[in-house]
């Protein structure tokens, strides 16, 4: 059986200014469905870069990324937008809720881009939140929630269409310990729950320990992918 | 997503920036409000033209003087070229006309009391048939028409009866047409009724006899073209240009001319049009000038929700939800400027309306002395052909500058708009 996601010899260059900056230098690597994943390594290793290819936000120089075993580049930028939203779900470091809505507002954008109706899509949106945790902040706005609080709407927004796929771009980066934990915690539950693929990318090598394997990437290339053959708990 | 999601976010997103919205709506406004101000003042201008011109020129009426521009003046016309132009169809009255301009030499003088009246000119009619041609200017205000048995009558009109508010001629009074060589006597059948202030059938500084008189008159007498004007009516006033052209058609070429009142009426209107479609292009310049305004602050929008636009495209949105999303705005800003503006200009063409009329006073002849004061009342049409260009044309503007920043945000790269700070 294929894996869910296949990475094929990615690379990846930027260009800032003049001068070229090489973010992947080649990289591949498979995840199974429903495993936990972390991308591990310091700032400027390529992390981020790999997220945004594997989430079909970007498309590499090189290489090939297939989902499900459909080759994903040779998809349409419409196509992508759609793949985007029915299978893969966005949590990101600025939590990158849209100010103006409401928590419950928030949570449904994908379904409402989806043109789900809007009373079915105000429903799922509270049972999200609930699952998270929020069911008493349904109708704050972002500045009146807490970094925690505003990431758990982050991952109600991800999950709302049931991805197969999440993908965690630091998601602790911009909280204490304990929320960040408490993230972590949440992110796994629903791992082990729901089945869904966690992808999380971090520079914690203490949240990194919590996956069921880590890739340790360094200036572009993997440097080892490690089974934790132990998994911290949060 | 769904159009109606699509615009309920967009306006989300309006009242969210209520000043801009409101200053960039205001631009929309003034453009709309002048194009509907432009238009209704100018329909009602062309009306209260319209009627002023329908008072001055019986509409159905044709006059025919010999000569023309191109060929010079000629002779006159006879009894034959009366009864030619009555064979025409869709022509049902026909008069001849004999006018005697007064001068020096020539003087309508009260008999008893030698003062001279206030008339220009003496005009010989058949009366019956004037009355039949101009129901409505051709009318005694005291006395009566004379009969057909009745011999050597004169009808003044009002102004040439009464010269410095004193009566000259009354009821009942002899006249005298006074010459060198001769004197004719008649006398007072009626007094005209006072003519409107404009046109060129305004009596009031005539005096009629009866044509028979007229070539009885030694100056007259053996004449084979005795007659200056034709009165022609037709059926009706929408037949007066083909009864023109056949009445042309009868007589050598540029031997005389008609002059036909609603060709006049045609050219007026056709002039009016045409500076109100003048002024109206102005106008949609300041439309215009608020696309680019709308252009400007969507840019701006753009830039400053980029972010935004990122997170819209990492959840799954398309580029042309996105373009939907600007696009919505835009159009939102189009539809409520367009509905302001309409009734602003609407109010404005009524507010100008008031000053114009004050200011406008109506035209009167250069000989005539200054007429009692008349207000020229213009009332703004409101058309609704008018209001629905004027409301396609707001919209297509905002949407056509609104298109630009759209497809800008449309096309952003997702994740260097969510890098953007």
């Amino acid at each position: 059986m294929r894996s869910l996601l296949e990475v094929r010899d990615i690379k990846k260059t930027y260009r800032m200014g003049k001068v070229l900056v090489p973010a992947l230098r080649g990289v591949s690597f498979d995840v199974k469905a429903g495993e936990f994943l972390t991308i591990f390594g310091p700032s400027g290793s390529g992390k981020s870069t790999l997220l945004h290819l594997m989430g079909c936000l970007d498309r590499p120089d090189e290489g090939e990324i297939f989902i499900e075993g459909t080759n994903v580049l040779k998809l349409s930028d419409d196509k992508l937008a759609e793949l985007r939203l029915t299978k893969i779900g966005f949590v990101f470091q600025f939590f990158n809720l849209l100010p103006r809505m409401t928590a419950v507002q928030n949570v449904e954008l994908p379904l409402t881009i989806a043109g789900v109706s809007e009373r079915e899509a105000k429903e799922k949106a509270k049972e999200m939140l609930r699952l998270v945790g929020l069911e008493a902040r349904l109708n704050h706005k972002p500045f009146e929630l807490s970094g925690g609080e505003q990431q758990r709407v982050a991952i109600a927004r991800a999950l709302i269409n049931d991805p197969k796929i999440v993908l965690a771009d630091e998601p602790t980066g911009n909280l204490d310990t304990k929320t960040g934990w408490e993230i972590v915690q949440l992110m796994k539950k629903l791992n082990e729950e729901k089945g869904q693929t966690f992808i999380v990318v971090t520079h914690d090598p203490q949240i990194a320990e919590t996956a069921h394997r880590i890739v340790h990437l360094k200036d572009g290339l993997i440097e080892e992918i490690k089974e934790v053959s132990k998994r911290k708990t949060p | 997503m769904k159009i109606s999601k699509l615009l309920s976010i967009a306006w989300g997103n309006l009242k969210q920036r209520k000043l801009r919205t409101s200053l960039t709506t205001l631009g929309v406004v003034i453009g709309i409000a002048t194009i509907i101000a432009i238009a209704s003042l100018g329909e009602g201008f062309r009306g209260e033209i319209r009627q002023r011109m329908e008072q001055g020129f019986e509409l159905d009426v044709l006059i025919i003087f010999p000569g023309s521009f191109t060929a010079g003046l000629a002779e006159g016309f006879n009894q034959t070229d009366v009864e030619n132009i009555k064979n025409i169809d869709n022509v049902s009255l026909v008069t001849p006309l004999i006018t005697m301009p007064l001068t020096k030499r020539m003087e309508l003088r009260n008999s008893n009391t030698g003062k001279k009246l206030g008339a220009f000119t003496v005009g010989a009619v058949n009366f019956t048939e004037m009355r039949k041609i101009l129901p409505l200017r051709f009318n005694v205000t005291r006395g009566k028409f004379p009969e057909q048995n009745e011999d050597q009558m004169i009808v003044p009109g009002y102004k040439a009866s009464i010269v410095n508010e004193t009566i000259i001629a009354d009821v009942g009074d002899n006249v005298s047409l006074v010459t060198s060589t001769y004197t004719i006597n008649f006398t007072v059948s009626g007094i005209l009724a006072k003519g409107g202030t404009s046109g060129i059938t305004n009596f009031d500084y005539w005096a009629f006899i009866s044509i028979e008189n007229a070539l009885d008159m030694p100056f007259f007498k053996g004449k084979t073209d005795p007659y200056q004007i034709i009165l022609v009516k037709v059926s009706e006033s929408k037949y007066s240009e083909t009864v023109a052209e056949e009445i042309e058609n009868l007589f050598p070429p540029y031997s005389i001319t008609v002059f036909v009142p609603t060709a006049l009426m045609r050219q007026v209107d056709n002039i009016l049009n045409l500076v109100q479609m003048f002024l109206m292009a102005i106008g949609s310049i300041s439309l215009l000038v608020a696309g680019v305004g709308i252009m400007n602050i969507m840019t701006v929008a753009v830039m400053e929700r980029t972010r935004e636009i990122g997170i819209l495209k990492a959840i799954g949105a398309k580029s042309r939800t996105v373009l939907g999303m600007f696009l919505a705005e835009a159009l939102l800003i189009g539809v409520m400027g367009g509905f302001m503006g309409m009734f602003t200009g609407y109010g404005i063409s009524y507010g100008l309306a008031q000053v114009l009329s004050n200011f406008i006073q109506p035209q009167r002849p250069l000989d005539a002395p200054a007429p009692e004061p008349q207000r020229m009342e213009i009332t703004p049409v409101f058309s609704p052909q008018w209001a629905i260009i004027a409301f396609a044309f707001a919209i297509t503007i905002c949407i056509i500058f609104g298109l630009y920043p759209a497809r800008k945000a449309a096309k952003l790269n997702p994740v260097e708009a969510l890098r953007y700070e």
